[in-house]
């Protein structure tokens, strides 16, 4: 894979930026953190050295990279075509639950049970996407609701099943309750030793990476594509578009599974009912960051994992709020989404108006 | 000395690097009728939304009644007299005209109450004035489109406007109604009222104008009167060359039938019945022209030929072959090509590459070397034929084509049909709002086509474009077709125009 290196203008433009944005995010973290009678300095130096100070900082970062990764990509698909799926995060808790009964109920060479645990997520989490689908293509219902309910459904219903599974009588330890430990054949191994980094995040740059070929390379991408820029256009130019919808949703799914499968095989080994916390929710935010563009959402993944790490590591040794953190990823959505370029223009339109004026008063 | 009533000197508009408008002075006088022609992207519009406050100008200065006026909004403009209507009506559907006419320029009484009465009494004064007979109580959405327009222009002069700017006033009339509109131009001007007419119609232009402004490329190429122009000497002027006008066409053979519509009914998305019982056919190599007043049920009857509205009942074969229920994809496939009216909204993707665009529709009928991938040789080599052969003035293929004009974003359109060796062309409106330069170029590549055996479908709200290519010319009038003519050299606007307004039709 080669990636180009020299950005045009445009590009040189978008990288501006970020770094606008990234800038004043730290100058507004900086007020809210002071606001609350700490350090600013010390709360950012805590967050480098929680994210990057130490092999087991790295690889907590890395650990919360690949899932944002993953649901990143899983955004992007859905969002790129405009399709508003947000029940990423409902796709991921079947993959999850799924992956982890496999993982413990079958016995399977390592490899093989390994790809098998990863099939299945992806799976669970199609055949849950395919119910927003149906209901879109068939009834006309906006996925944006129904993926969004949809979540809360999966929530319940895998915390229903984990039940079912364990027996009823374990719900007097409700807060413990969890499938059993998966088989060692499923789990992937640990990158950097004594750290919460496994090979998973091999398996989110690759998902990203065909994702990327997928749009450049494939006709069927390049219907995704247009089927998102116009699809009023891409109806007219013989797109069918329902099976196009239809694909969207089950691919979108089938990724969001697969982050289920990877977080159960990689960090966690069984499953525990409401386990992700918001991870489907940050890939939404980081597919908007992104701009929906695959090879972007690996960068801006990355930064997300290494605020998380860096946030934990913050609330240690400092007095500031972890939170903080979350507000600044949300203000970093924002900044981001704005329109720089706009802003400017209307900047020198007033200056230009300005300028009129007083040539006129000079007249007078 | 004249009485000049609005005078512009040395103004200039820059959009970044790109040049809108450079030192245009030109003179106003009161009472007259002043057209500014020019190609599309010549900067008529840019000029007219200076003067009338919409954008600021770079440089240079304007005067009304000789007094140096600086303008922030449209309103400033209104302040001094100048009004604008637009192309695209500014009413709301809902409200009755009267209300669309006090939107913005409201009566009150105490402050907080509208006064109906009196703008009422206001408005009937101004209509009875200058002779418009609009009824003040009807919906705006009950209204045709003429009407419509002496809404717009009555609305202008009721916030007391001395200059009023027409943009392409004519593009939707039927020669009928824009008999109508210059009679209201001329009772106007009579009046005292000065009236500045943008437009693309040289015929027009020498019937109504007293003074003539004709722009190229951001400046003033000429000034002069009906008396010392021509329409050959302004075409000149405006494109810098001669123009034909006069497509030659030459005699051909003409097939057997290769679309055959038999009893076509269609229902728009509200259910209202659109096409009724329509049956036509259209042969090998044959132009078949299709005019009609602007709603009267073109719009879905494309529709449903392309596979993207589902008629109610009826039958549509081509090629032998019964399509009626086909999608657009399985239409590509046959070899049907579309060029749509919309061309931004149906058209193309703004956002993506010119060649992103000229391969919609080709990944269906021709299929890449492997149909599973995107070959970029053979996309690249498509997407530069469609450029090389329209002339499309574009950087390159991976060019933006939301950032080029007008017209050329139209020629990749067309070009990208015309490239695809269809059997059949459905083409709607394909010079809607661009050059003269463009819709020659258009025109000529429509009956090089035809000549080379592939039958065209050409639906077009422009009245003389359809005359001017159609072999037959299909009338519709209120979802029927009311006429079946074959375009000889006796066949007249003024025929047509009957057709179109249901006072004529052929016997079943």
């Amino acid at each position: 894979m080669k990636l180009n290196l020299r950005l045009s203008t445009n590009g040189k433009l978008t990288v501006l930026k970020y770094l606008v944005a990234a800038l004043l995010v730290m100058i507004i973290g900086s007020i809210i953190i002071l606001s609350q009678g700490n350090s600013p300095a010390e709360a950012f130096k805590a967050l480098g050295v929680g994210a990057f100070g130490s092999v087991s900082a790295i690889g907590t970062t890395i650990r919360w990279a690949t899932p944002s990764i993953i649901t990143g990509i899983s955004a992007v698909i859905a969002f790129k075509s405009g399709i508003w799926n947000v029940g990423i995060e409902g796709q991921m808790y079947f993959g999850a639950f799924v992956s982890a009964v496999v993982g413990y109920q079958l016995l399977m060479p390592r490899g093989v049970h390994i790809v098998v645990c990863l099939l299945v997520a992806g799976l669970s989490g199609m055949i849950f996407s395919f119910i927003p689908a149906i209901l879109k293509l068939l009834l006309d219902v906006n996925e944006l609701i129904s993926t969004l309910m949809l979540n809360y459904a999966a929530l319940l219903f895998t915390e229903y099943l984990t039940f079912k599974y364990m027996g009823f009588d374990a719900s007097e330890l409700a807060d413990a309750i969890a499938t059993p430990d998966m088989q060692p054949t499923a789990r992937l191994s640990v990158l950097l030793p004594r750290t919460s980094a496994t090979t998973a995040i091999f398996i989110a740059i690759g998902i990203a990476i065909l994702v990327h070929l997928l749009y450049k390379y494939t006709v069927k991408g390049y219907e995704l594509k247009m089927v998102g820029e116009n699809l009023k256009f891409s109806k007219f130019g013989g797109v069918n578009y329902k099976s196009t919808f239809l694909t969207i949703f089950l691919l979108s799914g089938f990724i969001a599974g697969m982050c289920g499968g990877t977080e159960m095989m990689g960090t966690f080994g069984k499953f525990r009912p409401g386990f992700a916390t918001n991870l489907g929710w940050d890939g939404v935010m980081i597919a908007s960051i992104a701009k929906n563009n695959p090879i972007a959402v690996i960068f801006i993944s990355f930064i997300w994992g290494a605020l998380k790490s860096g946030s934990f590591h913050m609330e240690r040794v400092t007095e500031t709020n972890r939170l903080v953190i979350s507000v600044l990823q949300a203000l970093f959505v924002l900044l981001v989404a704005i329109d720089y370029e706009a802003l400017y223009k209307w900047f020198c339109d007033q200056k230009q108006l300005r300028m009129l004026r007083k040539q006129e008063s000079g007249v007078q | 000395m004249e009485d000049v009533i609005l005078e512009v000197k040395g103004m200039c508009k820059y959009f970044g690097s790109l040049v809108a408008n450079e030192d245009i002075n030109m003179t106003v006088k009161r009472a007259s009728v002043h057209s500014i022609i020019g190609e599309n992207g010549a900067g008529k519009s840019t000029l007219m939304n200076m003067i009338a406050g919409i954008y600021k100008p770079s440089k240079g200065e304007v005067f009304v009644n000789g007094k140096k006026v600086v303008f922030r909004n449209p309103n400033d403009a209104a302040k001094c007299g100048i009004g604008m209507v637009h192309q695209e009506f500014m009413l709301y559907p809902e409200l009755t005209v009267l209300e669309n006419l006090m939107m913005g320029f409201e009566t009150t009484r105490m402050g907080y109450f509208l006064d109906r009465k009196k703008a009422r009494k206001d408005i009937q004064e101004i209509c009875d004035k200058y002779k418009f007979s609009i009824p003040l109580d009807e919906k705006a959405q009950d209204l045709p489109v003429s009407l419509l327009q002496q809404v717009e222009i009555v609305k202008v002069l009721y916030k007391g406007a001395d200059i009023i700017i027409l943009d392409e006033p004519t593009a939707v009339l039927t020669p009928q109604g824009i008999e109508g509109l210059f009679d209201a131009i001329r009772y106007l001007t009579e009046h005292g009222k000065t009236v500045i007419l943008i437009t693309h119609k040289l015929k027009e232009v020498m019937e109504i104008s007293d003074y003539i402004t004709v722009l190229k490329n951001g400046r003033v190429t000429g000034n002069l009167t009906p008396a010392e122009a021509s329409e050959q000497l302004l075409a000149s002027l405006m494109v810098g060359r001669e123009v034909l006008f006069n497509t030659q066409k030459q005699e051909k053979e003409i097939g057997e039938d290769l679309l055959a519509v038999k009893d076509l009914t269609v229902k728009s998305d509200d259910g209202v019945v659109k096409v009724k019982n329509v049956s036509f056919s259209v042969k090998k190599g044959e132009i078949v022209g299709v005019a009609g007043v602007a709603g009267s049920g073109q719009g879905e009857l494309i529709e449903s030929l392309f596979g993207l509205r589902r008629p109610e009942s009826g039958e549509i074969r081509y090629k032998g072959e019964n399509i009626t229920h086909l999608s657009p994809r399985g239409h590509r496939v046959d070899r049907i090509g579309y060029v749509p009216q919309d061309r931004l909204g149906t058209g193309c993707a703004r956002d993506s590459s010119i060649l992103e665009n000229c391969i919609m529709g080709y990944h269906v009928a021709h299929k890449f070397k492997n149909p599973l991938l995107v070959n970029k040789k053979e996309a690249e080599g498509f997407s530069k034929q469609v450029v090389e052969d329209f002339s499309v003035k574009a950087e390159s293929v991976y060019t933006q084509i939301g950032t080029l004009s007008g017209g050329n974003i139209q020629k990749v359109v067309v070009g990208r049909e015309f490239c695809q060796e269809n059997d059949l062309l459905v083409v709607e409106d394909p010079t809607r709002g661009i050059d003269v330069g463009a819709i020659e170029f258009i025109w000529q590549k429509i009956i090089q086509i035809a000549e080379a055996g592939v039958s065209v479908l050409l639906v077009s709200h422009e009245l003389g474009e359809v005359m001017e290519l159609s072999d037959r010319i299909l009338v519709m009038y209120n979802g029927e077709i009311t006429g079946n003519l074959r375009n000889t050299d006796e066949l007249d606007e003024q025929t047509v125009g009957m057709y179109m307004l249901g006072g004529k039709r052929d016997e079943a």
